[in-house]
């Protein structure tokens, strides 16, 4: 029985999202299920991996296993309606402890705006946010060179507010009267994988947040880059990969029209 | 020329208030519900056939078929101010109808207004696996060029289909079966997507192992596109059925499909 489960959060430049596309992809993973949660708002289209079968329906929120990996992975394709946020992780949080997870691995990318203390000599810097210990800090992370996201302080309001909320003890309204506040440290506690991470923590479940900085753009680079990370941290072997990239990834189907169709000729 | 600076960004890109865990939820809206012409109708109906028209070229076809009104879903956020007593391609209206001359029971839905994203899985609901059964359904929508992530050339006419897998397995060895909807519509491809309630309808249908069909067309309206649509209708799923201008002469005006945001929508006219 797969006991870790992945998952994207929304983000910036869908790096999330698109490093679950290459892990599903890469591992063959087969799809199990769906989620039918009323947040999310819909979407349909086609198999979003493979180019045959064809026709085979993708939806919002679905559910893959990898069994030789022991992995289930949550792919989310759309929004979650405005507001509810905090309702959807804590349905999710719901979901995984009822099904037996062990461990949640969140992926999310952080805006680069916001990065306050930049430091190039260490490359593209993975971040993490874990459960473990009350700091955040975990020391598997700490040994793949990874630094706990410096910005997490659960003394901090909003971080505060957010565990409150999960653990219920606290209402949604009492956020009201931060409204007019925001300040920088509010950016963090503000994003999904935050309310991931608080709502899956306060299940007792092990949860880590595993986080790059980019830009939008082209970000397929930067969820390579985050795929990676979480390849590693989850031991996956690259031998268990499918694909001939470097890597032995295998770039999903739909990529090919990832950011839309090439400029038309006949202009020039 | 788009504008780059106000128009609204392509669906991979996020405003900060659809990222934030702390944007208040909107106040809370009243569940959608069915009303029926029947005071005691079958409960639930359980159509062989269940057609959803969103798409402007499926409105105006479906206009000038023969059918009864049996019913309407009341989305109470919408306001009915400016509908006509009888049918009519302006009004903002969801009504549903029993197709007469067609074979077993088939039911249309008209949908005439457009539905909120937020609204559309209960719509969805409302429809499927709550009031209605159907063996099969069938949603017509348009492409959605924010959405779509190959060209659409104006001058191209085309249509493209999703399913579910129930569907889907009406296909034999030799890639032909003789259970599928729309066999000769090429499949949707990977990588774009459809939003809004076609996509919560045809969810609903795959989580419900019921046979669906979404076929979308393009362009959004116009004379050869509702070509198409009545094509594809009337010679894979409604073959036989009776097509004509109706006795209420709306069809000149909307014999190329109208726009559903047309002008006239404004609540400023009634």
């Amino acid at each position: 029985m797969p006991y870790v489960l992945d998952k994207p959060a929304l983000s910036i430049g869908n790096v999330g999202q698109l490093a679950v596309d290459l892990l599903i992809s890469s591992t063959r993973a087969d799809r199990i299920g769906y989620f039918d949660d009323p947040n999310i708002l819909p979407c349909v289209g086609n198999d979003a991996y493979w180019p045959a079968p064809r026709g085979h329906l993708a939806l919002p929120l679905e559910a893959y296993d990898s069994l030789s990996n022991a992995l289930t992975i949550v792919q989310q394709r759309s929004p979650v309606s405005k507001g509810m946020m905090v309702e959807f992780a804590m349905s999710l949080a719901d979901f995984a402890a009822a099904s037996g997870k062990k461990h949640i691995v969140v992926l999310s990318s952080l805006d680069f705006v916001r990065w306050q203390t930049i430091d190039m000599s260490s490359g593209l810097q993975i971040y993490y946010l874990s459960s473990i210990n009350i700091d955040g800090t975990d020391d598997e992370c700490e040994k793949l060179g990874w630094k706990r996201l410096p910005e997490y302080n659960l003394a901090q309001r909003r971080w505060k507010y957010l565990s409150d909320l999960a653990e219920g003890n606290a209402l949604q309204e009492d956020c009201m009267e931060f409204e007019d506040e925001a300040g920088e440290e509010d950016y963090y506690p503000s994003l999904p994988f935050a309310a991931m991470f608080s709502c899956f923590k306060a299940k007792g479940l092990k949860v880590t947040c595993l986080l790059c900085y980019c830009s939008e753009g082209d970000n397929i680079p930067d969820s390579f880059h985050l795929a990676e990370a979480a390849s590693k941290f989850l031991g996956l072997s690259p031998d268990n990969r499918q694909g001939n990239e470097g890597g032995k990834w295998v770039i999903p189907f739909s990529w090919q029209s990832l950011y839309g169709p090439p400029p038309d000729m006949s202009l020039f | 020329m788009e504008d780059v600076l106000t128009d609204i960004p392509p669906p991979s890109r996020f405003f900060l208030e659809d990222l934030n865990n702390f944007t208040p939820p909107p106040p809370p809206l009243p569940y959608p519900f069915l009303l029926f012409s029947n005071p005691n109708p079958t409960k639930p109906l359980r159509p062989s056939l269940l057609i959803i028209a969103l798409s402007s070229p499926s409105l105006n076809f479906f206009h000038h078929v023969s059918k009864t009104l049996i019913g309407t879903l009341i989305l109470p956020e919408v306001p009915f101010s400016g509908n006509s007593v009888q049918p009519s391609l302006r009004d903002r209206s969801c009504n549903i109808y029993a197709l007469n001359g067609a074979d077993q029971l088939t039911i249309l839905v008209s949908v005439q207004y457009a539905v909120a994203a937020e609204r559309a899985h209960a719509v969805a609901k409302m429809l499927i696996n709550e009031q209605m059964l159907p063996e099969r359904v069938l949603i017509l929508d348009s492409v959605q060029s924010r959405n779509f992530r190959g060209t659409l050339p104006p001058d191209d006419t085309f249509a493209l289909k999703l399913e579910t897998s129930v569907e889907r397995k009406g296909v034999g060895d030799d890639g032909r079966g003789d259970s599928q909807l729309l066999k000769g519509v090429d499949y949707f491809p990977s990588g774009s997507v459809v939003d809004g309630l076609a996509a919560a309808l045809l969810s609903r249908c795959q989580m419900n192992k019921i046979k669906g069909t979404l076929c979308v067309s393009w362009p959004e309206s116009g004379g050869s596109v509702t070509s198409l649509v009545k094509s594809l209708l009337l010679k894979d799923v409604l073959p036989g059925l009776e097509h004509g201008i109706n006795s209420f002469g709306e069809g000149e005006h909307f014999r190329f499909g109208g726009n559903k945001d047309h002008l006239l929508d404004s609540d400023l006219y009634t």
